[in-house]
């Protein structure tokens, strides 16, 4: 880690007139990408502003049609709550499952889509259900957010305060998961809404993408079976250690189907477990015991 | 040395002893001080006025080195020193001392053909000339804090004249490769062959049917939870360096030090407290161990130098990485005739070690019964982290060699699976068997072991299983796998055992444990022998202060030899015991028998316990001399043969065809521990040896771009560890037939859970993909392979050559 100046300010206004005096200041949310990236010196910053102060940029509300949830809320403020649950469960469920509990209480709603990495599961959620990105400047519509990978179109003094959901008739987020850093390798946000069916895809591009030709057939027969004539190019898609792009573009349509198919509340033939495996899907239902779990295959027999 | 397994020693038939016995499953001593922060690991030595080591690391993997500029970081603020190779050599250091083989009788001989000697060369802590995989140390900065060494580090001008890239394990055989080596004719160092040529092709010749299998085991890395760290100080006035570090050995790695340094066996003490972890990653010294002691001596303060996390995906002595082509021939009824083949191992930037290698070909019929054999056995060098043994040295990549011939031949050929292993696997009326490679295998109940594992894995009822799946989509399939395993390793041990005069018994030992418990099941044997109440024994490991020899921690030797030498000495105590007693009993010491704990005398009923004799050796006026002071005894004992404990593992796993993903949902283990002695460790041993095997099949991978030899896989990021949530719980069960070539019967348990663990899980992958046509899977069996190799068993072949990937990117 490189030496840098540390300021905690107490208010929103001070925030920003500190990030206005010292143009590579960095904003310092939950730090779960941040951090590591200063510990391994691959990111250099003269100083970092922590939000971790502003308390009015930490929680959760309903408002009318909306979830508004601040930028500094925890991942696991999210899960956890009886709101998100009952008008977004999707979201509630996408927030439970990102990282480790250790991720979930530090890292933020902010810092994520913030950051944008290019496999992180928020951006899929906030993509997904069109949510609006509120700033100190400007709200910002979803579809104009994310413009790249680890790139977005917030400016350099700009910080988010929160975000708004727009409740959704269904959505689903189903997450494949890479079996070492455990971010999706391809996850797939479904949500129905009153103006059609939209389709976000993390994991398996530069940046989260909208699924068009998806969102045109579901919109049309939201069914899984509405996708079994449509298929996604690989050109473009990522290809790495993990996963060919190849690969992706198949686990995209599976994921997506089976986004679909818990979105529609209809069980898929291959239905998810709610253990996570080497790259097995997430699951929102996690009460449906795995068959694989009786009591006379698991006690291990000691002498 | 006789030591007769069947006669009882006094306290096992006296009985009426308390907790701690051989056999009895108590906690592990040490496990209060790990688990509550109170252990002592190498990172938590700190030494007053220390420095701080960085290493500066070659960013590419062949490159010769141009020039060193270190002015810019000596002018950093908190530089105390920046030192090169040139000064390495300067100060006369001596390269790691690498010994291509574990000397070790018992296993086969195998040299070049051509009848030169083996290939090795220099391998210095810092690269004095060229660097020959990405992460090779160049430089050391040492300064005030970690953070300016950091900054110095970055400041270190490093010119290198890049030269061209070999990662591949069997492009790096080719003669036209790239060479690391100038002095070397090719990267081939080793070029041998084992077992009978022309047997092998008569029995070819006849063979009714022959079964062909060609794959690569990839590289993987042991990741012990704590990454290396090294502290060092040197004290001029009496010329003596001392060295903090986990190692597996500390008393090896002093000798290792004395001769890179060139200084006498006693100006040098190793220290090893607690170790989290080694799997074979720690086996040898590491150059910066050497570093530290020689930086302390060059700023006359003592330094310390961390390694992290990136760095250990780096420079760790990596495991596996073999290439090998293989052929089993069977008559028409599936007797196994014979196998051949040829092997190709990596040992990376240096000639570190070609155990594996030879330990693999040695083995290569695995525990079957095959009257022929001849393998080509080679090992190269390539632009890669250099490699040693890593948990069980080179087996478990032939043993899953073996498991996949026969599958493939049952299928091939139509055999059934369980039919043709019960056919070649030999009998007890067979042993001691001797294997095509002149291997003794010591003992065994093959049968037995394999039966009680299908049972306890269930595989008469699988049918219904997979049924059951089938309704919910999934694809299960079922495998099983035998293994047999060669401990050797380092053949002498040395045990030094004191009985205090408050009780207490102290036993110093060579080994160190590196996670194995070794501070209670060597206790357990005292408490037993001695009958001295197991809370009262102390292990003392690890400081060469009072080790005066030591084999370490490696080829299943820990226990192993520990209870040799610990037996040895025990038997000594008694035995100086009696003869003091006599004098306390007021009779001969022929006459005295000793019984849970105490020496008695037969039908007079008066005993004195081991304590009061221990007190009458010091404070006894009539003691004769060579009795008088400590009671105490020394066992020190080399053991020429090696012991072979065998197992067999059931595994079933279902499969989501769509994705590709697996999940494994039984998992069923039966070993031959020959004795056990803690039943609570020796299941922990075979949950973590699965655990590691199966990260290999499915995930674990060290993956070196082929074009660049850069490490892809440097971070836990990409480095897929397995963890609890991909394993159901396990059935694990052992067995008891002692081992003949053991004087207490032991076989070791470390390495059996890793063992048969690759081939049980592809067998039991490819079984699930069976209805496919699915012929193999190479390791990492990743969700994408299963998925490809479902689709082109399907017919969608020709889709391969449009894919975006290269294969390469797979392997």
């Amino acid at each position: 880690m490189y030496d840098f100046e540390y300021h905690k300010p107490k208010s929103l206004d001070d925030a920003a007139a500190t990030l206005s005096q010292h143009e590579d200041f960095k904003l310092l949310a939950g730090g779960m990408s941040l951090l590591p990236a200063l510990k391994l010196r691959l990111a250099r910053y003269s100083g970092l502003v922590d939000l971790g102060a502003l308390g009015q940029l930490r929680g959760i509300r309903r408002e009318g049609d909306e979830i508004v949830i601040g930028a500094m809320t925890p991942h696991a403020e999210v899960a956890d709550s009886a709101a998100v649950a009952r008008a977004i469960p999707a979201l509630a469920a996408l927030a439970g499952g990102i990282g480790d509990p250790l991720v979930r209480n530090r890292g933020t709603l902010g810092g994520s889509i913030a950051n944008a990495d290019p496999a992180a599961d928020y951006p899929a959620g906030v993509l997904g259900l069109g949510a609006t990105v509120v700033t100190t400047r400007r709200t910002i519509a979803a579809d104009k957010f994310f413009i790249g990978m680890f790139e977005t179109v917030l400016e350099p003094r700009e910080i988010i305060t929160e975000v708004r959901f727009p409740i959704v008739e269904a959505a689903a987020y189903s997450k494949f998961r890479q079996p070492a850093s455990r971010f999706a390798l391809v996850g797939v946000f479904v949500a129905r809404t009153r103006g059609g069916v939209r389709v976000a895809v993390t994991g398996a591009a530069p940046s989260v993408f909208r699924f068009k030709e998806a969102e045109e057939a579901l919109t049309k027969q939201f069914d899984s079976t509405a996708l079994d004539a449509i298929t996604i190019a690989a050109a473009g898609l990522n290809s790495d250690i993990h996963a060919s792009a190849e690969y992706r573009a198949h686990c995209v349509m599976v994921m997506t189907k089976r986004a679909v198919a818990k979105a529609a509340n209809v069980p898929s033939p291959c239905n998810e477990r709610g253990r996570v495996r080497q790259g097995a899907t997430m699951s929102v239902n996690i009460n449906t015991p795995s068959p694989g779990s009786s009591a006379g295959e698991r006690g291990s027999t000691y002498r | 040395m006789s030591i007769n397994i069947n006669t009882p020693s006094p306290a096992i038939s006296g009985g009426g002893l308390g907790r701690g016995r051989i056999g009895q499953p108590v906690l592990r001593k040490e496990d209060l001080r790990l688990i509550t922060g109170a252990g002592c690991f190498s990172d938590d030595v700190n030494l007053p006025g220390q420095a701080y080591a960085i290493m500066v690391r070659a960013p590419h993997a062949h490159a010769r080195i141009v020039s060193i500029d270190t002015a810019q970081a000596l002018a950093a603020p908190g530089i105390i020193a920046v030192l090169t190779g040139r000064d390495m050599l300067a100060d006369g250091m001596k390269p790691i001392p690498h010994r291509p083989f574990s000397p070790h009788p018992a296993d086969m001989p195998l040299e070049n053909t051509d009848g030169t000697p083996i290939f090795t060369a220099p391998h210095y802590p810092l690269a004095p000339d060229k660097v020959r995989h990405v992460g090779e140390a160049v430089a050391m900065v040492i300064a005030e804090s970690v953070a300016a060494a950091k900054d110095g580090a970055e400041l270190v001008e490093v010119d290198y004249e890049l030269l061209p890239v070999i990662a591949n394990t069997a492009a790096a055989a080719s003669p036209t490769a790239p060479r690391l080596f100038d002095q070397a004719r090719s990267n081939v160092c080793l070029d041998g062959v084992m077992g009978d040529a022309e047997a092998t092709a008569a029995a070819f010749a006849r063979a009714a049917h022959v079964v062909r299998f060609e794959t690569k085991i990839p590289r993987v890395t042991g990741v012990p939870m704590e990454p290396r760290a090294a502290v060092g100080a040197y004290d001029p006035a009496i010329g003596h360096y001392t060295l903090h570090a986990g190692t597996s050995g500390a008393w090896r790695t002093k000798a290792d030090l004395v001769i890179m340094l060139g200084v006498g066996d006693d100006d040098v003490r190793v220290i090893t407290n607690d170790v989290g972890g080694h799997f074979g990653t720690r086996g040898m010294l590491y150059g910066e161990f050497a570093l530290v002691i020689w930086g302390a001596r060059r700023i006359g303060r003592p330094v310390k130098w961390t390694c992290e996390r990136n760095e250990a995906f780096a420079t760790d002595y990596q495991g596996r990485d073999l290439v090998v082509e293989a052929e089993l021939a069977l008559d028409a009824d599936g007797n196994f005739l014979a196998m051949r083949g040829s092997n190709i191992s990596n040992a990376g930037g240096h000639t570190t070690n070609f155990s594996p290698l030879r330990k693999g070909v040695e083995i290569m019929s695995s525990i079957y019964r095959i009257p022929a054999a001849h393998f080509r056995a080679r090992g190269v060098v390539s632009n890669t982290a250099p490699t040693r043994p890593y948990r069980s040295s080179g087996r478990p990549e032939v043993l899953y060699v073996m498991e996949r011939l026969i599958d493939l031949a049952a299928r091939e050929h139509g055999f059934d699976r369980i039919e043709l292993r019960r056919r070649n696997l030999p009998t007890e009326a067979e042993m001691p068997y001797t294997n095509p490679f002149g291997m003794i295998y010591d003992s065994g109940a093959y049968h037995r072991v394999m039966e009680k594992a299908l049972g306890l894995g269930d595989w008469a009822g699988f049918p219904a299983r997979r049924a059951e799946a089938r309704a919910r989509g999934k694809c299960r399939g079922i495998g099983v796998a035998n293994y047999v395993d060669t401990a050797s390793g380092v053949p002498r041990e040395r045990a030094e055992m004191t009985v205090h005069r408050d009780g207490t018994v102290d036993v110093i030992i060579g080994t160190v444990s590196t996670g194995q418990g070794h501070e209670t099941s060597f206790a357990q044997l005292v408490t037993e022998w001695l009958g001295v109440p197991f809370d009262n024994v102390r292990i003392l490991t690890g400081d060469t202060e009072f080790v005066k020899f030591g084999g370490g921690t490696h080829s299943g030797r820990g226990l192993r030899l520990a209870s040799i030498v610990i037996w040895g000495a025990s038997q000594q105590i008694i035995e100086k015991g009696k003869r003091i007693a006599a004098l306390l009993l007021e009779c001969e010491s022929g006459a005295v028998e000793f019984r849970d704990g105490a020496f008695v005398r037969p039908g007079r009923g008066r005993t004195v316990s081991l304590t009061e004799v221990a007190r009458a050796a010091h404070e006894l006026p009539d003691v004769p001399d060579d009795l008088r002071g400590p009671l105490a005894a020394i066992s020190d004992e080399t053991i020429t043969t090696a012991q072979f404990p065998y197992g067999c593992q059931v595994v079933e796993v279902e499969i989501d065809p769509e994705l590709g993903s697996l999940e494994i949902v039984r998992y069923s283990a039966v070993d031959d521990v020959g004795r056990a002695v803690n039943p609570a460790i020796i299941h922990g041993q075979v949950h973590g040896g699965i655990a590691q095997g199966v990260g290999q099949a499915l995930m674990e991978h060290c993956y070196y771009d082929p074009e660049t030899g850069q490490l892809l896989s440097g971070s836990f990021m990409d480095y897929a560890m397995p963890r609890a949530d991909n394993f159901p719980f396990f059935n694990t069960e052992y067995v008891e037939t002692p081992s003949p070539t053991h004087p207490l019967g032991m076989r070791p348990a470390g390495e059996g859970g890793t063992a048969p663990a690759l081939g049980v899980m592809i067998n039991s992958i490819v079984d699930a993909l069976s209805e496919f046509g699915v012929r193999h899977v190479e390791m990492p069996a990743t969700p994408e392979r299963i998925w490809r190799a479902i689709r082109e068993a399907r017919g969608g072949a020709q889709s391969m050559c449009d894919r975006n990937t290269p294969e390469v990117m797979l392997r």
